[in-house]
């Protein structure tokens, strides 16, 4: 019998949710305040509007639902879920308000692409835009890959039981501290004390190119937020090409590599437990997945002779790659150069390395390196197993910042996740089809938005179909999220409607 | 209260560059034996 939700779930779940909502108004006071700072004096209204829209809704959800019970699991799941559309919903106004986007649909599509760091794009004429609604779609990406519920505990739901569901619910099942506040406050701590190097460092870079001290370093942040969040915005419509930098390129790819690498390993490698990168079972199965992955594209690529010299091979090759398996989807190649120069195979290795993704409780999306690691021990235990005589006892350990023994039922989370990602890329390429679209190309937009990366084939376009937007725009909210969220969220409307008291 | 000097965090940033480096320094090794093979 399924069971309908009662008012106690409504009141919990709009009660949190509310507060979630109150955070994301908070944080639009940063870029009121670069707007002042900067005297663009439109796109401060744009955001004192959101922000005003957002602290009512917030007000009236937390005072209407007020409640002091513990959140259920279930009413976790459902949080997250909604805060993320919510979030979206709210983000999406000052963008829309800026005339940059054709449609509320396409201001969407980059909100939701923004907060779940895909970096797929529908704004038109990016150049223009102003310094003040670029800091948000980064702010975004900033906020998306710590988490909107991080983002929450960390400002005022310490102390609150329960905080735990919806940290989980947020595609991290690996606390880093026994508590989930001071979780949260490391999380922030690593990505700030990054944000201010690597702005440092690419501002530093923009200099010396002979950019203009303001925006090298605006740049500089921008940029860093997007990377280390393996989200890919720019400020620019040229992607990473417009900077013409080598250096700029490397610093990319160090910041991309570090915002692939899980937070629980951060912490351990920060607290001294340094001989923990040689041992993680994640960094070792980056390693060697990157490297799998490149051989393939460096294979295709050497069909074409497009790239005769190492470094153009590296810059070109090794870039688009590394941006793909970290999910960031930074680009030193023209638009529409990588579906119209690139061979069949050199571009199977990039959606290879798309689908694959970075580490667990990292910024990365897709299937992520972990349970590849989990799947591939499991494969080799299996066929120890039939190679060694019957009575040989095989045990299979991994290590993941502790010795751990492989048990069944991690090989079946892992495999079932795997399963999951694999239907909804197909499932989105199968749409794309519907809509005309080669296989290949709708594929390799659908893996880039499922596993929010933001690589594009083309497809992305203010002109493409309004269904396609809406689909791909639940492959990026489904994909960042891990499905769970989304499954009860789901679950608990088919509860409403079917469900007995 | 005394300043404690972060050598523990320093270390392990130095660490996590270093091993984004290797990855960077591998993949160019493959790129020159690429071209080399030419």
């Amino acid at each position: 019998m399924i069971v309908k939700p009662s008012i106690i779930d409504i009141k919990n779940i709009g009660y949190y949710l509310g507060k979630i909502i109150l955070g994301l108004g908070f944080v639009m006071i940063i870029p009121v305040i670069m707007g002042l700072a900067l005297n663009e004096i439109n796109p401060v209204l744009d955001f004192l509007i959101t922000m005003s829209i957002t602290l009512i809704f917030g007000l009236i959800l937390t005072k209407l639902c007020f409640t002091d019970k513990e959140l259920t699991w279930m009413q976790g799941m459902i949080v997250v879920a909604l805060s993320w559309f919510v979030a979206m919903i709210l983000g999406a106004i000052p963008l829309y308000l800026s005339g940059h986007w054709a449609s509320y649909l396409d201001a969407c599509f980059d909100a939701m692409s923004g907060f779940a760091t895909t970096g797929l794009i529908l704004v038109q004429d990016l150049d223009h835009l102003s310094f003040t609604h670029n800091l948000w779609r980064h702010l975004s990406m900033f906020i998306g890959g710590q988490g909107i519920v991080i983002v929450a505990i960390s400002l005022f739901m310490a102390g609150i039981p329960g905080v735990l569901k919806m940290y989980v619910g947020e595609a991290r099942e690996e606390k880093l501290l026994p508590n989930v506040i001071h979780t949260a406050r490391f999380i922030w701590l690593v990505s700030f004390v990054y944000l201010l190097l690597g702005t440092i460092a690419l501002g530093v870079i923009g200099l010396n190119n002979g950019m203009k001290p303001f925006n090298s370093f605006f740049h500089g942040a921008c940029i860093f937020m997007a990377a280390f969040d393996t989200g890919g915005f720019t400020p620019q419509s040229q992607n990473i090409l417009y900077y013409h930098s080598f250096a700029y390129e490397i610093a990319t790819i160090v910041i991309m590599l570090l915002g692939a690498m899980n937070f629980k390993l951060h912490y351990h490698l920060w607290t001294g437990h340094r001989r923990e990168i040689f041992r993680n079972i994640e960094t070792s199965a980056l390693f060697v997945m990157i490297m799998v992955c490149f051989g393939v594209v460096v294979f295709g690529l050497s069909q074409l002779n497009i790239y005769p010299s190492a470094i153009t091979l590296f810059r070109k090759g090794f870039y688009q790659l590394i941006s793909a398996h970290t999910g960031t989807g930074y680009s030193t190649l023209y638009s529409g150069q990588l579906i119209g120069q690139w061979n069949h195979l050199a571009l199977l290795g990039i959606i290879i390395a798309m689908a694959l993704g970075g580490s667990t409780s990292s910024t990365t999306g897709g299937i992520k390196m972990l349970r590849v690691g989990i799947i591939f021990r499991a494969l080799q235990q299996d066929i120890k197993k039939i190679i060694l005589p019957p009575k040989a006892i095989v045990v299979k350990k991994l290590h993941h910042i502790k010795e751990v023994f492989l048990e069944d039922k991690q090989v079946r989370s892992a495999l079932s996740i795997t399963q999951i990602y694999l239907i909804l890329y197909v499932a989105g390429a199968v749409a794309g089809m519907m809509f005309g679209y080669p296989l290949l190309d709708a594929l390799f937009e659908s893996t880039s938005a499922a596993a929010n990366v933001g690589l594009s084939c083309g497809i992305t376009e203010p002109a493409m179909p309004a269904a396609l937007k809406i689909i791909y725009i639940f492959q990026m909210w489904a994909g960042r999220l891990e499905f769970m969220a989304i499954f009860t969220l789901i679950g608990f409307f088919v509860a409403a409607i079917k469900g007995e008291r | 209260m005394k300043f404690k000097f972060p050598l523990n965090p320093i270390l392990g940033i130095t660490t996590e560059i270093v091993y984004a480096l290797f990855i960077m320094l591998a993949a160019f090794l493959i790129c020159l034996l690429t071209s080399l093979l030419k």
